[in-house]
């Protein structure tokens, strides 16, 4: 089903949203962009570059506790409080394929009941990214810039008015929100030129065809010496990536010595304790082995067998982020087309 | 649903001395929910809380049996130096058993040839208990086990009795004899004892467990004695924080060590990144 609503018709909407909702959109933080939760349509601000940082934040927070014991007579205390209901508003495509990923990753053998039922409360509101920025190379990893499947709804900005699509019966119910007609046949036209203007701007590429066999034969390319010798170790590019889903385990005693908690916390095999191991060992003790685990997770190995997405798709989005966040100026981009042998 | 990372109750039913710095621990289940027996198999690990300090995971090294299990600990770190403080009676937290473990049925009505280093002779011993609980199944038994000093090796006082286990030689050797111990058996790294190896690669199978330079150097020579790839099976270790495959600690190319393993033939990781093997 597909309606189209004028952009003042937007706040109506949005506040209906916010009624029954915890709503998130993008926000603008100093000379950047962030998703939080907003209070009013008017802090939106639907025409935001990819924020800071992703939006796995919502679904396996920085840090989460994970059990609290009780130390005089060793029970175990019941776990955190789930989440409530929330609403992404304004999402972008290459955000929204970060998702079968994580759900693959938290949902699928060992399912997290904390990341399940933040997932199950999460209403996804997509939008079509009409001016992909300097960073962003979604078009060539097929993950955008206009998402085909895994929103509720999917809003297309069309000039004067946005073009509402559902991706699902909790999408369609949405529509009861809004003043709208229903779109025409030159509507959804619209919206194809719109994404194939978008798509004549990307700045960036990445050539995915047998990545995951170029990255396997090119385990000893010199890039990796030369990246490590950059490399500042700080795992921004991690903690900017909205699929890097790794985290650590540690124990914590109250200082009144009579409870102890667990917790995980985001962690990042860009750090050099990340594959350490006892007597000392350390399986990446190289911080070149440490850059070509992250980019062979993203382009390489970690791809579509791993999470079971679609064919040909890696674990990499080609939000931009990584390249963004990088104070030395590694580009995951440009690696790719190194170890292929196109630079 | 239920939380990866809730704890199963435990207390600490037997402490066992091996060497100066390693343990046996006999665990035994004290909550009402436990997990079922046939889900423990040889080969796999298990995340062992001490309340307070942290979690660590460690290979079991018996078999299971009356809501009872043998873990092995040798003190590195933090956890393990904690785990040592631990006496009998200690409550315990346990996750898992997690991982896919040794080839058992694989092995059936093979040889099975056992190569081991220092303490990765522990996630062994629950094989060489399944092979005496069900002897027939199997042919020969060939354990080689390499420590670095006869005082470094662990399980010596079961030795005779595996010695006599019906179809079944044990060889040892040690890298080194500091004076004062006496040593009748071979002097050097445990690859020597392929020297003498009796278990042909016709019908047979190898699991090895230890150092991973060592098994680096296991597998090389067994390929050298026309041994193939996927009769070799090798248990890796790294730091398994969640057990679940979702951490990442463990990761191997695509593979993870705590789900997809420990256990992996040779010819399923051989050529994978980040490895000494």
């Amino acid at each position: 089903m597909a309606n189209k609503i004028e952009k003042k018709e937007l706040a109506v909407f949005v506040n209906k949203l916010l009624d029954k909702y915890e709503v998130i959109g993008p926000k603008k933080k100093k000379s950047q962009y962030v998703f939080e939760i907003i209070s009013s349509p008017d802090d939106l601000e639907l025409d935001y570059p990819t924020t800071i940082l992703p939006l796995k934040k919502f679904l396996t927070p920085q840090k989460e506790d994970l059990i609290t014991f009780n130390l005089n007579n060793s029970d175990v205390l019941e776990g955190p409080n789930l989440e409530k209901k929330q609403l992404l508003f304004g999402v972008h495509s290459c955000d929204l394929n970060s998702f079968p990923i994580l759900d693959k990753v938290f949902t699928d053998e060992n399912p997290c009941p904390r990341y399940a039922k933040r997932r199950e409360n999460l209403i996804l509101v997509a939008l079509t990214c009409n001016e992909p920025n300097e960073y962003c190379f979604c078009k060539s990893m097929g993950t955008g810039p206009s998402p085909d499947s895994g929103y509720d709804l999917l809003l297309t900005d069309l000039g004067e008015e946005y073009l509402v699509e559902s991706g699902s019966e909790v999408g369609e119910s949405l529509f009861s929100l809004m003043d709208g007609k229903n779109a025409e046949d030159v509507d959804l036209k619209r919206k194809e030129s719109i994404i194939e203007s978008a798509e004549s701007k990307f700045e960036r590429q990445v050539n995915t065809k047998d990545l995951p066999e170029i990255f396997q034969k090119n385990l000893d390319h010199p890039i990796w010496m030369e990246l490590g010798k950059k490399d500042l170790a700080c795992a921004q590019c991690i903690h900017s990536c909205p699929t890097c889903y790794c985290y650590d385990v540690r124990d914590d005693i109250n200082l009144n010595i009579d409870s102890s908690t667990r917790y995980r916390e985001w962690d990042s095999c860009f750090l050099k304790e990340f594959a350490e191991v006892a007597m000392e060992g350390n399986y990446r003790k190289d911080r070149s082995s440490r850059v070509r685990q992250f980019m062979g997770h993203n382009l390489g190995w970690g791809g579509a067998e791993q999470y079971q997405i679609e064919k040909g798709r890696a674990k990499c989005v080609g939000c931009g982020r990584c390249i963004r966040a990088c104070p030395v100026d590694i580009d995951i981009t440009e690696v790719a087309a190194t170890i292929r042998g196109d630079k | 649903m239920i939380d990866p990372f809730q704890l199963t109750k435990a207390v600490i039913k037997d402490v066992k001395f091996e060497t100066k710095d390693t343990y046996t621990y006999t665990i035994q289940y004290s909550s009402e929910e436990i997990p079922p027996a046939d889900e423990f198999k040889p080969g796999q690990f298990i995340e062992f809380s001490v309340f307070g300090v942290g979690e660590a995971p460690f290979s079991l090294s018996s078999l299971y049996r009356n809501k009872t299990f043998d873990t092995t600990i040798r003190e590195v770190g933090d956890v393990t130096r904690f785990i040592h403080k631990c006496k009998i009676g200690d409550k315990v937290g346990i996750r898992g058993p997690y991982g896919r473990g040794w080839p058992v049925d694989e092995a059936k009505g093979k040889d099975v040839l056992l190569i081991a280093g220092g303490i990765g002779i522990a996630p062994l011993r629950p094989i060489i208990q399944e092979i005496v609980r069900n002897r027939d199944d199997y042919g020969r038994l060939e354990i080689l086990y390499g420590a670095r000093s006869p005082g470094e090796r662990i399980f010596v006082d079961e030795f005779e009795l595996w010695k006599h286990i019906p179809k079944t030689y044990l060889k040892s050797c040690v890298d080194c004899v500091p004076s004062g111990f006496s040593w009748s058996e071979k002097v050097g790294v445990v690859t020597i004892l392929l020297e003498e190896l009796l278990t042909q690669p016709k019908d047979s199978i190898v699991l090895t467990c230890g150092p991973e330079i060592m098994m680096h150097y296991v597998v090389k020579g067994l390929i050298d004695l026309q041994f193939s790839e996927d009769q070799v099976y090798i248990s890796l270790e790294r730091h398994m924080k969640c057990g679940v495959g979702q951490c990442g600690h463990c990761q191997i190319g695509p593979k993870y060590v705590c789900k997809d393993g420990p256990v992996f033939a040779y010819s399923e990781i051989k050529g994978l990144p980040d490895l000494i093997i």
